[in-house]
């Protein structure tokens, strides 16, 4: 039986019995099937001395062989909220809920969604049905709230260039949190609001963020008088799931991505400054 | 000049009403009806005569953009009638960036070189997007100007290349107005992807918009939502649950009802127009129908 990284929630301080407290956790979003990527992101986090490992959301999608990645999280004792895939495949919904206006984004949504709906156990789609949508903890001194999306909307896109101060102040202040964690855009991002609190997205490690390395990325938070962010990047065999991504028969389009680092597909919500940045 | 707000607008009578959810999106109607062109679809028939919406004042704009910012906007859209006929349009944008990512909705046809050149100053300098918006017909000069007037198909094209040159990746808005003339071709957005390309845009991002039976289509559409109709639809999905527009005189639940009194929320405060709409307009149909949304994704 593989080791478990942490002792998690279990073996964390709680302060008022309710909210479990870390030193040092290590977060990421956004599995998209991708297994290989997953192993090797657990597999360095072991060296990590973190007292928890969470995991943002959206399990499927994009990349081969849904299943796959259910053990691994389960048996090393990831601590995972539900994303809008996660949400629909568990409530058997026909898409995937991820947001998409434009039609050349939905296409390859649905593919993708078609794809891992069909390959996922009924097994595996129950235990996504028993995942929060939210989790807290307390990282130090600070009160810590975890979302996939936005706090308000499991689906909402909280892109670096489209998200305003405002906003997430009003998200933190509302919430009564110090820090805000979330996911769901592909890219990660870190902001500080003077006094007011601190916002990070943490990234996926499902496909690389579109800056032209095959690395994906999470961040390890640790608790200081401030809180310590620490983007860390993770190199995986990507030839070899690109190679098996052709193999069960998904696009082209997305086994180039795992290759390149470039989005190929899902560009079209992009604000103009993250788009510009990407080959595509 | 400040008009009172009506107590009870007869055709909001029996409406069925869309809740307020969030506070997302802050539209601003800033030149009015206020257009150098005369489309024959416009929504809330723009054109060169005095505008029937008027422009606002710059003091205005920046009042709304401060109280959203408070409020927690997540975007801006300056819309119009044409925004680049605006005095002050280039530092209202660059106050708008300075609180949430902006959006300017144009036609294109008063885009410069010195225009564009500024608009890229102001891209770099903000830490949030900037979105152009340029609305095309269609990619046949001689049928988009059939709806948008002589030349404006010439002048729109040249915006596109002028803000693409400077890396602003315009977004170029069409409707499925002229979709009819194209039966063996290609849909209206793989049309457009084509077009852009052909010229030379690597980047083509495009947004296609329904037609709506409004401004200058409104005549005959007379079909209106009813409880029914929305049994079983969720109502937090359409934009006036999460948007709001401000334009002369007050503030409005729809970008394209603004300036209609029916759709007329508060007198001018924000806050105080964050409570349900009136689903009263034929054109909310359409909005049920498509699932549209004007924001830009």
């Amino acid at each position: 039986m593989p080791q478990r990284l942490t002792t998690g929630a279990m073996g964390a301080r709680t302060r008022n019995g309710a909210t479990p407290e870390y030193r040092r956790i290590a977060v990421f979003g956004g599995v998209y099937n991708n297994a290989p990527a997953l192993a090797a992101t657990l597999d360095d986090v072991r060296g990590r001395d973190v007292d928890a490992v969470f995991c943002l959301g959206d399990l499927g999608g994009f990349g081969p062989h849904p299943d796959r990645v259910f053990p691994l999280l389960r048996e090393q004792g990831v601590l995972v909220l539900q994303g809008n895939y996660d949400e629909a495949l568990a409530s058997g919904r026909t898409d995937c809920g991820c947001g998409y206006t434009d039609p050349r984004d939905n296409y390859f949504a649905r593919v993708s969604y078609a794809y891992t709906f069909s390959r996922t156990s009924a097994a595996n789609r129950a235990w996504l049905a028993t995942l929060p949508g939210h989790r807290r903890a307390q990282l130090g001194a600070h009160r810590v709230l975890m979302c996939h999306g936005s706090p308000r909307v499991i689906n909402e896109f909280l892109w670096e260039s489209a998200t305003p101060d405002g906003l997430l102040r009003t998200f933190l202040r509302e919430r009564h949190a110090d820090v805000m964690l979330c996911t769901h855009t592909g890219i990660k991002w870190d902001r500080s609001l003077d006094g007011a609190g601190r916002v990070v997205n943490v990234g996926v490690i499902g496909r690389p963020e579109n800056d032209g390395t095959p690395a994906v990325w999470y961040t390890l938070l640790t608790a200081t008088p401030d809180v310590e962010v620490q983007f860390v990047p993770v190199r995986y065999d990507h030839e070899a799931l690109a190679r098996e991504m052709e193999r069960e028969g998904l696009p082209v389009e997305f086994a180039e991505t795992i290759r390149t680092g470039w989005w190929t597909t899902c560009l079209e919500n992009l604000p103009a400054k993250e788009r510009a940045r990407g080959r595509f | 000049m400040k008009r009172p707000l009506p107590v009870l607008v007869e055709e909001t009578v029996g409406a069925p009403v869309a809740p307020f959810l969030r506070f997302t999106a802050l539209w601003i109607q800033i030149t009015g009806t206020w257009c150098n062109l005369e489309c024959t679809h416009c929504l809330n028939a723009s054109g060169p005569k005095e505008p029937w919406l008027p422009v606002m004042e710059a003091a205005a704009v920046r009042r709304a953009i401060g109280e959203a910012d408070a409020l927690g906007v997540k975007e801006v859209y300056f819309t119009g009638g044409e925004p680049f006929l605006h005095r002050e349009i280039l530092p209202l944008l660059s106050e708008s960036l300075r609180v949430a990512p902006t959006t300017v909705l144009t036609n294109g046809t008063v885009m410069t070189p010195a225009i564009a050149d500024d608009l890229a100053r102001l891209a770099a300098a903000a830490r949030y997007s900037l979105e152009i918006r340029v609305s095309l017909d269609d990619v046949d000069p001689a049928l988009n100007d059939r709806v948008r007037g002589p030349g404006a198909w010439a002048r729109a094209v040249h915006a596109i290349r002028l803000l693409h040159d400077r890396g602003l990746l315009p977004i170029v808005t069409a409707t499925e107005l002229l979709s009819g003339e194209h039966p063996s071709a290609p849909g209206t957005y793989d049309r457009f992807r084509d077009f852009l390309r052909s010229l030379g845009i690597t980047k083509p991002r495009v947004k296609v918009m329904p037609v709506f039976a409004l401004g200058r289509l409104e005549a005959g559409a007379t079909a209106k939502l009813d409880e029914a109709a929305l049994a079983g639809f969720d109502r937090g999905l359409l934009q006036c649950a999460d948007s709001r527009i401000v334009a002369d005189g007050g503030v409005y639940a729809c970008p394209i009802l603004a300036g209609l009194p029916a759709a007329r929320l508060s007198d001018g405060g924000l806050a105080q127009a964050f409570r349900p709409a009136a689903l009263y307009h034929p054109t909310c149909v359409t909005c049920h129908q498509t699932g549209m949304s004007c924001r830009n994704a």
